[in-house]
């Protein structure tokens, strides 16, 4: 027995710098984004002339803005792509994805401002919160499928609980129409004063989520999943259980979106009702369908590119963003039908073919 | 006698559920007076009336091509802004029918187009380049003629020239005064009607093109004159409009407020079926593979709409005003008899119920139940008895036979979707008097369709009528209540709701019936 073991450990033992070179190498993109990521507020303070100790303190400046606005960039990646898993993965069209982030963004501030509980506790709860949420959508998936009818309902009950925190029966805990505010946060995690911790947390946060997601869909589990998005009925066939599957799928995404909307609640100085509604399912949807549905890396690249032109469209045209938003949603729909990271890997060999069919053509050029 | 039973047992939720409602009916009208609940359910099923028109249309489009129109909304209030324009400022209907109608020209010409291209014989080449160009000049010329027409339109911007001021002045008869008809600039208007004509024949002309660049040329044929009938009746009633502008202003300003209330109606309809049908050619057919793209591609026109409307007709809300049909008042009103309606034309009528004197609306709350029922039959009859219907119904069941029989299930596809948008822009041009025009009325029906047709049965037409009342049903009663103050056994004060716990109520009854019967009341079983 002990000779095998060692002739099964022993290639592991011996290529561990293998293994992790293979790994970089297959990350390359990733870690060249988290890299910039990481140095960016400083890079940002120099080019703007601002001094290292007053950026590290948080005082005003291009640096802080930068930072505040990928902050919100990471809070969204977080939401879509916790959608990416039950829409792009799975396969489930879920139109109340936004009551899982809705709700425990609300109860973080409930529970930390109303009940003066401390942050770790209140994430347990929102833990447990979420998978019970999940719970709550799956009862209705073995009656009816993942197909329209559960579209329907997931939507009935995120509308509900969006009707419910704007009611003024609320309003003392959730601030109906006006939203959420006066959250006590801790002073190590206050966007305010320690906005560069938080950047970094927020960021951290998003990695870990996509790794692991990337982990999920990778795993035995994840495989069936997609196998469910692709062929229900031949997944059944297979002896697998779908609905286990789902659930599955449904309680991972339920605890990440959760997660996210506590994040949000830190983050943010108002929770306002405006992230139950459907728009904000939609806003996840189209960061999907920017990014590409069903890869996940697609989920953050597509928060990125959903985000910094929203903000500069609604500075620019101020009244006017949504209808150019719309025209973009359309012609979006109509051109890029995969998304940027789908259309890339569709056709990255052919993008590369081009651009080194480009190269040489400049070069014959130089050489006459 | 077996029959009957295994009927019965086969059907036993769907009545269990029945039953369960009418019970929960009979214990909701227990708790008010006789008066307040005949009232009550009158305004229930006219609101279910509107809801009904919106929610027919989007299940027949559904349930025939399985396009998920979240844009419905948006077009119900589009039909009811449409139907305010006509009704108020009928000089804008009259200044915008020149332009249009000579737009539209040159696509009635498709035939003749088709016909000169099959007798032309051009390279390869030309063939993939030509149309390319023709669509630039035409966007080009139309970008110069189109802002010379003069238009008369409101300004929202400006409170005395706003939609609101218009409504006031409307409801207060005064009309005419203020109307000042606009004129061409320095350019000849003959120039800028001739540029219209030329860039919408260039425009048709070039996209017959794209659409043959991939084609075999066919013989070419005679065409019959009647295929020019259409282009020519419509350029007349174009160059008509110009010059007899003043004169068909003053018409429609003179019309009783009744009949140019008919005339919004129909021209609102049309308005949303004109649109239904650009959609399903432009936005719609490329994506038929692609279902969960179009339920983005439509939000995403639904944004669009939402944002033109609030460009035009401005944020704040107003009133569509009632005609003078439903707007009498001073002697004789309010009428105690329908004949003294009819004599008086009073907005009320008063009635004695259970002992008490009740005053009933005759717009809100006799007329549009009786649209809403004369509709459900006109569809009901358009479905069941005729050739378009049957089709539609083939459709349903199997898009892919139909085609096969040879019927161009496209053209149908078309036409069920401008039939299905128009019926909402009706919905929409009917519920202006009662609830009024905002820039959200179409989010908010959104989601009472999406409600109505997951308790009826998403594709079933007689689910639509059901689930339509209901959900109306159900509104009116919670929002009586609400008034009301309902007696919970654990609070000392009446509790009463406010107004947005409503729409959260007929939400969780789509919640709790799904649960229980997962294709709706009336739904078909996959």
């Amino acid at each position: 027995m002990d000779t095998t073991t060692r002739a099964r450990r022993s290639p592991i033992l011996l290529r561990p710098f293998g293994k992790l070179r293979t790994l970089i190498e297959n990350n390359i993109p990733l870690l060249v984004a988290v890299l910039c990521l990481l140095a960016l507020p400083f890079i940002i303070a120099i080019l703007d002339g601002q001094s290292i100790p007053n950026m590290l303190a948080s005082k005003a400046g291009q640096s802080r803005f930068w930072q505040g606005l990928l902050i919100e960039v990471f809070i969204l990646a977080v939401f879509a792509i916790s959608y990416d898993l039950v829409l792009g993965v799975t396969g489930m069209l879920s139109l109340g994805h936004a009551f899982f982030f809705a709700l425990n963004a609300y109860l973080t501030g409930i529970m930390l401002k109303s009940f003066d509980w401390s942050l770790l506790p209140t994430l347990g709860l929102v833990v447990v919160a979420s998978v019970l949420q999940a719970l709550l959508f799956a009862i209705v998936l073995p009656r009816v499928g993942a197909g329209l009818t559960f579209a329907l309902v997931t939507f009935g009950l995120a509308s509900v609980f969006d009707i419910v925190i704007r009611t003024r029966e609320m309003a003392k805990h959730t601030g109906a129409e006006v939203g959420l505010q006066g959250i006590p946060r801790p002073d190590f995690l206050n966007p305010a004063t320690a906005r560069l911790t938080f950047y970094y947390v927020a960021l951290v946060f998003v990695i870990l989520v996509y790794l692991l997601m990337r982990r999920f869909v990778d795993s035995p589990t994840g495989r069936v999943c997609v196998a469910i998005r692709e062929n229900e009925n031949r997944a059944k066939m297979l002896g697998y259980n779908v609905f286990y599957f789902q659930l599955a799928a449904l309680i991972v995404s339920a605890i990440t979106a959760g997660l996210g909307g506590a994040m949000h609640t830190l983050y943010k100085p108002l929770v306002s009702p405006e992230i139950a509604g459907l728009h904000y399912t939609v806003d996840a949807f189209l960061i999907l369908l920017i990014g590409g549905m069903g890869t996940l890396s697609g989920a953050m690249v597509g928060a990125a590119a959903y985000r910094l032109p929203d903000y500069y469209l609604h500075k620019w045209f101020h009244g006017n963003a949504d209808f150019i938003l719309g025209a973009v949603y359309v012609a979006l729909v109509l051109f890029l039908p995969y998304g940027i990271v789908g259309t890339w890997r569709l056709r990255s060999p052919q993008i590369k073919q081009g651009w080194r069919r480009l190269l040489r053509l400049l070069s014959r050029k130089k050489e006459e | 006698m077996n029959d009957i039973a295994v009927k019965l047992r086969r059907n036993q939720t769907l009545i269990i559920t029945l039953v369960v409602l009418f019970v929960l009916y009979i214990m909701a009208a227990q708790g008010m007076s006789t008066k307040d609940w005949v009232i009550t359910t009158l305004r229930g099923l006219s609101s279910g009336a509107v809801i009904f028109l919106v929610a027919a249309g989007f299940s027949i489009v559904l349930g025939l091509m399985d396009v998920f129109n979240m844009a419905q909304g948006t077009v119900y209030m589009i039909g009811a802004y449409a139907g305010w324009s006509v009704y108020v400022r009928p000089d804008t209907l009259i200044d915008l029918l020149t332009p249009l109608a000579l737009l539209v020209v040159g696509f009635l010409l498709n035939p003749l187009w088709n016909n000169l291209l099959d007798r032309l014989n051009l390279s390869h080449r030309a063939v993939q380049v030509w149309p390319w160009v023709g669509l630039i000049l035409a966007g080009l010329i139309l970008l110069f003629a189109l802002p010379h027409v003069p238009i008369a339109v409101w300004d929202w911007k400006d409170y005395q020239d706003s939609p609101i001021v218009w409504t006031q002045n409307f409801t207060r008869g005064i009309r005419t005064s203020l109307l000042e008809p606009a004129r061409f600039g320095d350019i000849s208007p003959f120039i800028v009607m001739g540029g219209i004509l030329l860039g919408s024949v260039l425009a048709a002309a070039s996209l017959v093109g794209l659409q043959r660049r991939n084609r075999a040329a066919s013989a070419p044929r005679r065409l019959p004159w009647s295929t020019f009938v259409p282009a020519l009746v419509l350029a007349g009633i174009g160059i008509g409009a110009y010059l007899f502008n003043d004169s068909w202003t003053r018409f429609l300003l003179d019309l009783n407020s009744t009949l140019l209330f008919l005339i919004a109606i129909a021209v609102a309809t049309l308005t949303g079926a004109a649109l239904g049908g650009l959609m399903e050619i432009a936005f719609i057919r490329p994506l038929y593979a692609r279902p969960l793209y179009q339920i983005l591609m439509t939000l995403g026109l639904s944004a669009i709409g939402i944002d033109m409307v609030r460009e035009i007709w401005g944020r704040n809300p107003f009133m569509l005003p009632r005609p003078s049909i439903f707007n009498g008042s001073g002697e004789g009103c309010p009428a105690t008899s329908l004949g003294g309606w009819l004599e008086h034309h009073c907005s009320t009528l008063s009635v004695t119920i259970g002992g008490k004197a009740a005053r009933i609306r005759v717009y809100n709350e006799i007329f549009l139940i009786l649209v809403g029922v004369v509709m459900l039959v006109v569809i009901w009859v358009l479905i069941q008895r005729t050739r378009l219907g049957m089709i539609i119904r083939a459709g349903v069941q199997d898009s892919e036979m139909v085609e096969a029989l040879g019927i161009n299930v496209r053209r149908v596809f078309t036409l069920v979707f401008a039939l299905g948008v128009g019926t909402a822009a009706l919905g929409g041009v009917l519920s202006g008097p009662m609830t009024g025009l905002s820039d959200q009325m179409g989010g908010n029906l959104l989601l009472v369709i999406l409600v109505t047709l997951a308790i009826g049965g998403l594709t079933s037409y007689p689910g639509a009528f059901v689930g339509a009342a209901i959900v109306g049903l159900v509104q009116q009663f919670i929002i009586k209540y609400g008034q009301l103050g309902i007696k919970l056994p654990f609070m000392d004060e009446p509790f009463k709701p406010s107004p947005p716990l409503v729409p959260a109520s007929t939400v969780l009854l789509m919640v709790i019936i799904l649960l229980i019967m997962p294709q709706g009341l009336l739904g078909r079983k996959e």
